[in-house]
């Protein structure tokens, strides 16, 4: 079975509520309305009422696969408020979050603060910029972690590591420059999402060209101090490095370069590229030469799953994204 | 509301958002090089001023801002 049947059963097991706040789109709404009708998820459509219900017809869905929110609906907003407000640590009080709400975006991660939704689903109309926003504000970032970031899951033909042919990388789509401590928050936040999603024991590597004091300079230094922070915040996970890539996932490379005790050398599942150059290219390297699909990116960070897709993304691709961003919403419930 | 007692409000909300000490602030702390911050701590800044001075400034307008004067001047022209 692959790893993506694997995901779609779970999500069949337990459907979990998806909040589609760019409902009209005709993309968005097909792929809301297939995933539903296939018992994957729950859609929420959040919007003008009428003129979804008046699309839905059109379009020739069956309107009872959906949930319809209508943003015009002010007694039903006003509890979401209620709600909101009375959350500990939320940043908008009651009259900046009604102004914000009048926005599909808003409105529905509201709902998702407040347990209406599990998931918001967007970014075919918005931009990544806009979800990543509303996600910090009405969301919020987990405690302790203190950036938005993403990993990917690869499917490499012919690669031979710990999981089989898969390895999950991060961050090579969000975090552009990040600091030794946003460093190890993308570490962390990228074990927490394969242990959600996967039900993975994350091993994870923070690679860059030295191992163990191979390699010296800045670069190499940052890396040095993002993994202490990362092992001093979160001692629970096995976290480790400075590794160079072959040294974290070929155990024959580990077993030559990596003279010490290590749970990780060798057998890494989960990679962390030090900034965004080495992430978005090795991203590309694995994809044209290693011939692999990369699922993704998750967004990773948030207090509960916010995901965000490309705007020029087909159905099938807007599909399987949020197929796995509901099993993400059930790993993360089940892990709290 | 005058701009002494905007700069004077602005000033204690990024004490707050950014847990420094208002009396170390002036219009000329810059958010890059003094406060160091991560942006998820602009974030909580414009909700700040969104929520205590009703104007919702775009969090990329305030990203822009080199300088806590900078977006006094910003929150100014929205109010």
């Amino acid at each position: 079975m692959s790893v993506l049947d694997n995901i779609y059963e779970k999500a069949k097991a337990n459907p979990q509520k998806v909040a589609f706040p760019e409902a009209e789109n005709e993309k968005m709404m097909q792929a809301a309305y297939e995933c539903g009708q296939e018992g994957y998820i729950v859609p929420i459509l959040v919007g003008d009422a009428s003129k979804i219900r008046e699309l839905i017809a059109e379009r020739g869905y069956e309107e009872s696969v959906f949930t319809i929110i209508d943003i015009g609906n002010e007694d039903y907003k006003n509890d979401i408020i209620a709600k909101y407000v009375a959350l500990p640590q939320t940043v908008l009080k009651e009259k900046a979050l009604g102004r914000r709400m009048e926005n599909p975006l808003y409105y529905a991660m509201a709902m998702q603060a407040v347990g209406e939704a599990d998931v918001t689903f967007a970014g075919i109309d918005n931009t990544t910029g806009d979800v990543l926003l509303a996600g910090q504000m009405i969301i919020g970032l987990k405690e302790g972690i203190s950036t938005v970031s993403s990993i990917g899951l690869c499917d490499i033909p012919g690669f031979e590591g710990s999981e089989g042919q898969l390895l999950a990388v991060g961050d090579s789509a969000v975090c552009t420059n990040p600091s030794a401590e946003q460093l190890a928050d993308i570490a962390i936040s990228a074990c927490d999402t394969v242990k959600g999603l996967l039900d993975w024991q994350p091993r994870c590597a923070m690679v860059c060209y030295s191992t163990l004091g191979s390699g010296q300079g800045e670069l190499i230094d940052k890396v040095k101090e993002a993994l202490a922070i990362a092992n001093e915040k979160r001692p629970d996970l096995d976290i480790d490095g400075e590794f160079q890539l072959d040294a974290a996932i070929v155990p024959a490379v580990a077993a030559k370069k990596v003279n010490r005790e290590s749970k990780v050398a060798g057998k890494a599942n989960v990679l962390i590229w030090p900034d965004l150059n080495v992430g978005n290219t090795a991203v590309k390297l694995i994809q044209q030469f290693g011939h692999a699909d990369a699922y993704g990116p998750m967004l990773q960070g948030f207090n509960s799953i916010v995901c965000d897709c490309s705007r020029g993304a087909p159905v099938s691709e807007i599909k399987g994204n949020v197929i796995i961003s509901a099993v993400r919403a059930l790993g993360a419930k089940r892990d709290c | 509301m005058d701009r002494k007692e905007l700069e004077s409000q602005i000033i204690e909300m990024v004490a707050k958002c950014y847990s420094v000490d208002a009396a170390n602030l002036s219009m000329e702390t810059t958010f890059k090089d003094d406060l160091k911050g991560a942006s998820v701590l602009m974030v909580g800044l414009v909700s700040e001023i969104e929520n205590e001075l009703d104007a919702m400034i775009a969090l990329q307008d305030a990203a822009a801002c080199a300088t806590i004067g900078e977006l006094v001047d910003k929150v100014e022209e929205e109010l």
